[in-house]
């Protein structure tokens, strides 16, 4: 008996051993063996550890989410699509490239048919791990994006060049300008010639959902997401679709407001030579949401999280990273192709006149608005409106308003202001009565109230008072701005970022007509009947819709990169709309495990997919 | 005592139509902004926003849209909070589910920072009253002082500072992802949470009791107890201490009602999951549904703390009768 007991005992140490020494980060909750392989040294495996200061706003519906921060997790790690990037930061990363299609569509010499094929053989994540993804799943996403609740916040404009894609509301079958030939070809059928259509294919909205998973999901589907790519919700094998959608539980990974939980996706994992863009280094990545950007800041100074995404550090952090030479190496700074402005109404006294608007753009002190946003590592200076990255740097240095240090030059300023005709004794400040009580509409949280003390002064100076009126970025701020009748003069706290990486995600909605009532506050190109409808006595504004009408159809290529270009010098120099004063940057501190760091210049923020940690985690 | 019982909860019904009355009124009539604005997000048409409203009800007429949200405040399965009207507008997260997942979060702080703030005040109080204008009641008051004085966000981030940051003696903000509650509690991860929200509390009743306490030991039945042979201790504690804890009882019983609707300010600094930080989160989304919910359960707790409060006071002191 006592040798029974001790062969017993021997057993299972021996067994408690074997566990113990098993681990090295290879294995998840569900028992899969850690897909990464080393490349180039690069270790896979471990833990990725995050923060961050707020949930994102639509529940991680792909049809909804309009985030950069949602976007990215999108990328890398939970959808794959038929086109998408390699998450570097390159300007040649900032391409599309075939995901879950063979190769780059072919297309009609009208341009108004795209037939891509689909990589045979690729599944679902759990629970649909045996589905194999079809042309039929596309379907279904694009069906959830015509819906007006399934898109809502989100950007189904994107898709209204499909035909029938604006009538069909929620049902697939009626968006007669995409079918489905054979399970592994799309063919789609536009209303008009579109060069950027690849880049749309990279959107989240456009990746393959399985039917049974949309049913019953119309509003919440983020919750019971089936992943694509190379990780998936922890928890993504127990949701049950058998059983009708009010009883289906949601995904465990995803809990609203406190964390995002990501696992290797075994689907993925077995298929992985079919995704050339996403090494996926780590093994699992949660992050935990909530808490404030300072207290986040201490957890990544004490090594708890390995880095706070989607906010910026705080000034004293940063300041901190940047004296300390073992530091520094922490402190990581990239352009994201986004940019901060200030608009004008082209539309109200004294902003119909183009020399007030350069006096502006003399007046204001675009150093002090960066300094209150947190000072040098927070963006470069702006000099015109659309990034280089997006023109190819044609526009590089083109500043037609440059002051000593960005400090603004008022001397210029009122040279600028001496040539308006509300200057009328030509002292350069401005003195009709329409030069008061200017309505300024901005946004009440950080920096923006010290900002607007900062042009308050500086327009001061030229003659002009301003009117400043603080609320809700949205609903106070976008309310104001974007509905022409309610005159807004200023928009001081206005910024835009790209969708894709063409310079027609900025020149559209922000300088065309069509963007009137969305994105384009200054209201070019209104008509004189819009202006009279709305109340203006103003009765013509300037106009680049012949410009944008020119570049919108060229196919993407060197021509069509110097026609925005084109787009960006005329505005800048020769209508003034704006005072564009930062091309924006991505500031993160990382904590002393993170390796790889990857900036993923198709999002603008750091890639989740290319981070590695010391050791692969151990 | 019956018949009161009745009428007390016929006026919890009351209270909560009232106030969710006036708190949709707030949200609805004052120029917050749209909430379907938001939803729509940053890139959007009137026609975008248009339909959104539509989706979420807010095209109906007023008097329409609270008897929807009316309906979820009958205490009923399927009425109770309905995910059908109570949803974020944003995510569709049905608030019922977000509230009762963050209660027990809410009721641990609650709960934790009560017993401390007693262990604390209580004895303070009871010093400082007995020992008037000593060394002892001197730091007494200087405590209450403090106490009462210092900001609960401005104590929330100093501890955090020293005791988790600098000194490592106490975890960070946060509960963990898939943690038990308990196994929380055991890590520590309430404790500074309890201990700020707590010294507010405690120095009032320092104060409430040492004030409450001074008065009673002059009373004339302390006189004959203490010329009856009584001990001091007994005269204190059994007699004196008796009637002084009478108020307190009230007042812990509203405090704690109160902090059971959620300790905003702690919550949102320590980054733990519960009501209030809930609410701050809807207020800032424009989430109606969300406030009206939080709310409603906030009410609901003050109201059943006072009735608790009011029924344990007619034990404590004979004197009162309820009919």
């Amino acid at each position: 008996m006592k040798q029974h007991w001790r062969y017993l005992a021997t057993v299972a140490v021996v067994a408690l051993v074997a566990a113990a020494c098993g681990g090295g980060g290879g294995t998840t909750g569900t028992e899969t063996p850690s897909g990464g392989t080393p490349s180039g040294g690069i270790p896979a495996g471990g833990t990725l550890m995050l923060a961050t200061p707020s949930d994102i706003q639509s529940g991680w519906d792909p049809a909804k989410e309009y985030e950069i921060i949602a976007w990215e997790v999108f990328r890398c790690c939970l959808t794959r699509t038929l086109y998408s990037y390699t998450g570097m930061g390159g300007p040649e990363d900032t391409a599309p490239m075939p995901d879950l299609a063979t190769a780059m569509p072919e297309v009609s010499v009208d341009g108004m048919t795209y037939t891509v094929k689909i990589k045979p053989g690729i599944h679902f994540g759990p629970p649909f791990e045996d589905t194999e993804i079809t042309a039929d799943d596309f379907i279904t996403a694009f069906g959830r994006v015509s819906s007006d609740v399934g898109s809502q916040g989100g950007y189904p404009f994107y898709f209204s060049v499909i035909k029938g894609f604006d009538d069909a509301n929620g049902d697939p079958t009626k968006i007669t300008g995409i079918t489905a030939p054979d399970p592994h070809t799309l063919v789609f059928e536009l209303t008009q010639p579109t060069a950027d259509f690849p880049f749309r294919l990279t959107m989240p909205a456009t990746a393959p959902i399985p039917a049974q998973a949309a049913e019953g999901h119309i509003k919440d589907y983020g919750r019971y997401l089936v992943s694509t790519g190379p990780y998936m919700w922890e928890g993504s094998e127990n949701m049950d679709f058998s059983v009708p959608a009010e009883q289906q539980k949601p995904v465990a990974g995803y809990e609203p407001n406190r964390a995002w939980i990501l696992v290797r996706n075994p689907s993925w994992v077995n298929e992985r030579d079919t995704d050339t863009l996403r090494p996926a280094y780590v093994d699992r990545i949660e992050v935990a949401v909530g808490g404030t950007v300072e207290d986040l800041a201490n957890k990544v100074d004490a090594g708890e999280i390995d880095f706070v995404y989607g906010a910026t550090p705080p000034s004293t952090q940063l300041q901190k990273y940047l004296a300390d030479p073992e530091l520094k190496s922490r402190l990581h700074s990239e352009a994201t192709g986004a940019i901060r402005y200030i608009t004008m109404n082209l539309a109200i006294p004294p902003f119909d006149d183009i020399h007030v608007r350069r006096a502006v753009n003399y007046a204001v002190d675009k150093d002090g608005l960066r300094r209150a946003r947190g000072g040098d590592l927070v963006g470069e200076l702006a000099g015109h409106y659309i990034p280089d990255m997006l023109t190819g740097g044609l526009n590089q240095g083109l500043d037609p308003y440059a002051s000593p240090n960005g400090q603004g030059d008022l001397n210029k300023a009122k040279e600028e202001m001496k040539q308006s005709k509300y200057d009328s004794n030509k002292d350069g400040i401005c003195d009709d009565p329409v030069c008061d009580n200017i309505l300024t509409i901005t946004d009440k949280s950080f920096p923006y109230p010290e900002q607007n003390a900062i042009l308050t002064d500086n327009l001061a100076k030229i003659g002009l008072k301003l009117d400043v009126k603080m609320g809700d970025r949205y609903t106070f701020m976008y309310a104001n701005c974007q509905d022409p009748t309610k005159k807004a003069a200023l928009c001081p706290s206005v910024g835009w970022g790209f969708d894709y990486a063409d310079a027609g995600t900025y020149g559209e909605p922000l300088f065309g007509s069509v963007g009137i009532g969305s994105s384009n506050y200054s209201n070019l190109g209104a008509s004189p009947a819009d202006l009279a409808k709305w109340g203006y006595s103003v009765t013509d504004v300037a106009s680049v819709d012949d410009m944008v009408a020119k570049c919108s159809p060229m196919p993407i290529g060197q021509d069509r990169v110097a026609c925005w270009a084109e787009v960006d010098k005329y505005l800048v120099e020769e209508v003034a709309p704006w005072v564009v004063w930062l091309f924006d940057n991505n500031v993160v501190i990382t904590g002393p495990r993170v390796i790889n760091w990857t900036f993923d210049a198709s999002a603008g923020i750091e890639s989740l997919d290319h981070i590695a940690l010391e050791g692969g985690g151990a | 005592m019956g018949r009161y019982l009745i009428r007390r909860t016929l006026f919890l019904v009351l209270v909560l139509v009232i106030v969710s009355f006036l708190t949709f009124l707030i949200f609805y009539k004052l120029p917050a902004g749209d909430p379907a604005r938001r939803v729509a997000g940053h890139r959007n048409t009137p026609e975008q926003i248009a339909e959104i409203r539509v989706t979420l009800g807010l095209d109906k007429p007023w008097y329409v849209q609270y008897a929807r949200f009316a309906k979820g405040l009958i205490p009923w399965p399927g009425f109770f909070l309905n995910k059908d009207i109570y949803y974020s507008y944003a995510n569709f997260i049905p608030v019922k589910e977000e509230i009762y997942k963050r209660l027990p979060v809410t009721i641990t702080l609650a709960l934790g920072a009560a017993v401390l703030w007693l262990l604390i005040g209580v004895p303070i109080g009871v010093v400082s009253a007995i020992r008037r204008r000593s060394a002892w009641d001197r730091a007494g008051m200087i405590f209450a002082l403090i106490g009462v004085s210092a900001p609960v966000f401005w104590l929330g981030y100093l501890f955090l500072f020293v005791f988790w940051y600098k000194l490592s003696w106490a975890p960070g903000s946060g509960l963990g992802y898939h943690v038990a509650l308990l196994q929380s509690i055991i890590q520590g991860k309430f404790v500074l949470a309890w201990v700020v929200l707590s010294l507010s509390f405690a120095a009032f009743y320092v104060r409430m009791i040492r004030g409450n306490l001074i008065e009673t030991m002059s009373e004339d039945y302390i006189r004959t107890a203490r010329a009856k042979g009584l001990s001091e201790g007994r005269v204190i504690f059994k007699h004196g201490l008796r009637s002084a804890l009478t108020p307190v009882v009230t007042m812990f019983g509203m405090d704690l009602g109160v902090l059971l609707g959620g300790a905003i300010i702690t919550e949102t600094v320590f980054n733990l999951p519960g009501i209030g930080q809930y609410t701050v989160q809807s207020i800032f989304n424009d989430n109606y549904p969300g406030v009206m919910g939080v709310t409603v359960f906030a009410t609901f707790f003050i109201v059943v703390a006072n009735l608790v409060v009011d029924v344990t006071y007619a034990f404590l002191d004979p004197r009162v009768r309820y009919a």
